[in-house]
């Protein structure tokens, strides 16, 4: 058996893991029953271990390099969300935020089973020890913000089943308004200036490699829109003292607000990162 | 004979049921003078708030089951006249179905409580200090406790809190999380405020204001829980401090307003705030709860959280009925596999004491064989003994759990002259 098909193999692994617990997850949300949850988030883990394993031999055999136009570059994303999912999951214990996460994760290792696999596409003009740091840390930033985002949502719907008195299983499903409020905090803390010095590190390597014209990238300018909508509301959680359902409302609606951006400059506009 | 016999809430006016609880409670020697009744092989004795009860294995013949209501009758110091009609009685089957019944709380006043299990498993200890039980009551009860974990494990019976204050505290953990460091204000000094402020501070609540219109009154309370008192007119300022409110007083007029909650909001720094309003008239103006990250509950809100509880308690109690029905067939199969017991015993002694009279009776030519050749019959002979009832105690075992259990017993008896 060759490196490449040890990888595919890995990499269906974790597919299939990871299909099985976005079921788990969204059946424990159908039939409310936090086991259900718990096991998922086994699985999930099992699922993070491969894809560990899968993106470390990549990693090893292309010295350091993730070609942002192979399946490794949307593997790395589903990675680094179900990093900081799991990572949540030892400091609050919300198990049911996997039903809002794993379909995140899952969308991403779907896109990835699209593209092909493989050292070879790698573009001459991005091989650059910076061009790794901005992928990751720019994934990692965004995958903190996507969970931001759910815990928003999530809190929306907890606040409004409990000033509404729909004292249905559900809220006991979901995790206390408190704990979300908290998620949504940690992860713009730490989501924030992993974004900075990712999109810092793509500024620096742009501004080395192509000198000019890069600024003017449709995407590029919406990721700076992100990043100061963002900006705007760490500063407001702590210097204003915005919390609670203000702050879960703004956080859904900016994730929205970039997604809906994304996928028109994704699909309207060329761009310099045509990869994702 | 299991039977059990006893008084509960429903049977018996509470002026009865104290004394007879009293009276039993004074007796040191409870135990021992119950065993000490004729006919009475093993007792056990319950009492709750709610109930007195007596689970004993007795002799069939005998009045033991009327001695024992009448042992209850005069510990209470009462007469048969006042006690008419306080009592129940159930025998065997209807005994142990009544007492897995208890233990599951499906008895009790409030359907599905916690508390009474461990009554019933104190009640169990004492009666083991005193070995006052034997190996029906032992298994009697170890059914019990098995039926109540699954009852309460297996069935949705007490995840539901029935109560206003512990529906209070369920809400405040899907609003907090965890109850740690919350502080908590109290506003008037009401019965129900005060416990709901209890269960609160139980859970890990960490201090409790007390602000109403007689100070005095508020530091008596607060005083209670280590706490801080205050006067109504400090409210706003002691409102900013607060996680959690609980307003119960006889004011007719709104005390905490939405304008005041509005002009706050940026001193608590929008921090999350339960509003729960016992009161009635209202104390809370009811347009706070349109205010962001605050949450107002009144009485009749937590009152409709309880009823819903009690509604799926009753039918999860469905289901535990069932369980313990399950659990009623598995122990009256032990009990009647124990029936047997005695007749395999005496059908097994027969049949060795056979073998060793006729071993007694060849020893004379036997003696002649080697020790070896004598150790080899003395297997053979045990082996077809074995093999030859090996037949009837198989049947014996089986069919105890039958209704006809008590006719073979008796025709093996008889076969074999066991009697």
């Amino acid at each position: 058996m060759n490196f490449n098909e040890l990888g595919i193999i890995l990499f269906n692994i974790t597919v299939i893991l990871c299909s099985f617990s976005t079921i788990g997850y969204l059946s424990s949300l159908l039939i409310k029953r936090v086991r259900l949850a718990k096991i998922s988030t086994w699985i999930l883990f099992f699922a993070f271990g491969f894809l560990t394993i899968n993106l470390l031999s990549i990693l090893f055999n292309s010295s350091g390099f993730i070609n942002p136009g192979s399946r490794d570059f949307l593997s790395l994303c589903a990675w680094s969300i179900c990093a900081v999912y799991l990572a949540l999951q030892v400091k609050t214990k919300t198990r049911v935020l996997g039903a809002f996460i794993s379909p995140f994760i899952l969308l991403f290792l779907i896109a990835a089973a699209g593209q092909e696999a493989g050292r070879t596409l790698l573009p001459d003009n991005l091989r650059s020890p910076l061009t790794s740091v901005h992928l990751f840390l720019t994934i990692v930033g965004e995958a903190l913000f996507i969970i931001a985002s759910c815990a928003g949502v999530m809190f929306i719907t907890q606040d409004w089943l409990l000033k509404n008195k729909k004292l249905s299983r559900m809220i006991k499903l979901l995790p206390s308004l408190n704990d979300l409020d908290r998620i949504n905090h940690i992860c713009l803390v730490w989501g924030f200036p992993v974004l900075s010095v990712g999109i810092i590190a793509g500024a620096v390597f742009a501004e080395l490699s192509w000198a000019s014209g890069w600024l003017k990238d449709p995407k590029i300018i919406w990721t700076f829109a992100g990043w100061i909508i963002y900006g705007f509301l760490l500063h407001q959680r702590l210097a204003i003292g915005w919390r609670g359902y203000r702050m879960a409302l703004i956080s859904g609606a900016a994730f929205i607000l970039l997604l809906i951006s994304y996928g028109s400059v994704r699909f309207c506009f060329s761009t310099l990162h045509n990869f994702i | 004979m299991i039977v059990l016999t006893g008084l509960n809430h429903k049977t018996a006016p509470v002026a009865v049921r104290e004394k007879i609880f009293s009276g039993c409670q004074k007796k040191s020697d409870l135990l021992p003078s119950l065993l000490s009744l004729n006919g009475v092989n093993e007792v056990l004795y319950i009492s709750t708030c709610n109930r007195v009860e007596i689970i004993a294995s007795i002799e069939e013949s005998g009045n033991a089951l009327k001695d024992l209501k009448d042992f209850l009758t005069r510990n209470g110091g009462l007469t048969e006249k006042e006690t008419a009609g306080c009592f129940y009685e159930y025998r065997n089957e209807e005994a142990v179905r009544h007492l897995f019944r208890v233990a599951s709380s499906l008895d009790s006043m409030v359907m599905g409580e916690a508390q009474i299990l461990g009554q019933v498993k104190e009640a169990y200890r004492e009666a083991l200090e005193k070995y006052a039980t034997g190996v029906v009551l032992n298994r009697l009860m170890h059914c019990s406790f098995r039926a109540a974990k699954r009852v309460r494990s297996e069935t949705g019976i007490a995840v539901n809190p029935v109560s206003v204050s512990h529906a209070a505290v369920e809400l405040a953990k899907k609003i907090f999380g965890s109850l740690d460091g919350k502080k908590i204000l109290l506003i008037g000094a009401g019965e129900m405020a005060e416990l709901t402020g209890q269960q609160l501070i139980s859970k890990g609540a960490q201090s409790i204001i007390v602000a109403n219109r007689s100070l005095a009154q508020a530091e008596l309370l607060a005083e209670k829980f280590h706490g801080e008192a205050a006067p109504l007119d400090a409210l706003e300022a002691k409102l900013v401090e607060a996680d959690i409110v609980i307003s119960s007083t006889g004011a007719p007029d709104f005390i905490v307003t939405a304008d005041m909650l509005r002009r706050i909001h940026h001193r608590r720094k929008n921090r999350l705030l339960f509003l729960i309003d016992i009161a009635v008239p209202r104390d809370i103006e009811p347009a706070a709860s349109s205010l962001e990250n605050v949450y107002l509950y009144n009485i009749d809100n937590l009152q409709d959280i309880v009823d819903e509880n009690m509604n799926v308690r009753k039918k999860e109690a469905v289901k535990a009925e069932m369980i313990v029905e399950e659990e009623v067939a598995r122990y009256i199969n032990w009990q009647k596999e124990l029936e047997s017991v005695p007749t395999i015993v005496s059908l097994r002694n027969k049949a060795e004491e056979i073998v060793k009279d006729e071993m007694d009776k060849a020893s004379g030519w036997m003696n002649n064989l080697s020790q070896a050749d004598q150790e080899k019959i003395d297997i053979l002979v045990k082996s077809i003994v074995n093999k030859v009832l090996h037949a009837p105690v198989t049947v014996l075992k089986e069919e105890s759990s039958d209704i006809s259990s008590r006719d073979i017993v008796a025709a093996v008896r008889r076969l074999f002259r066991l009697d």
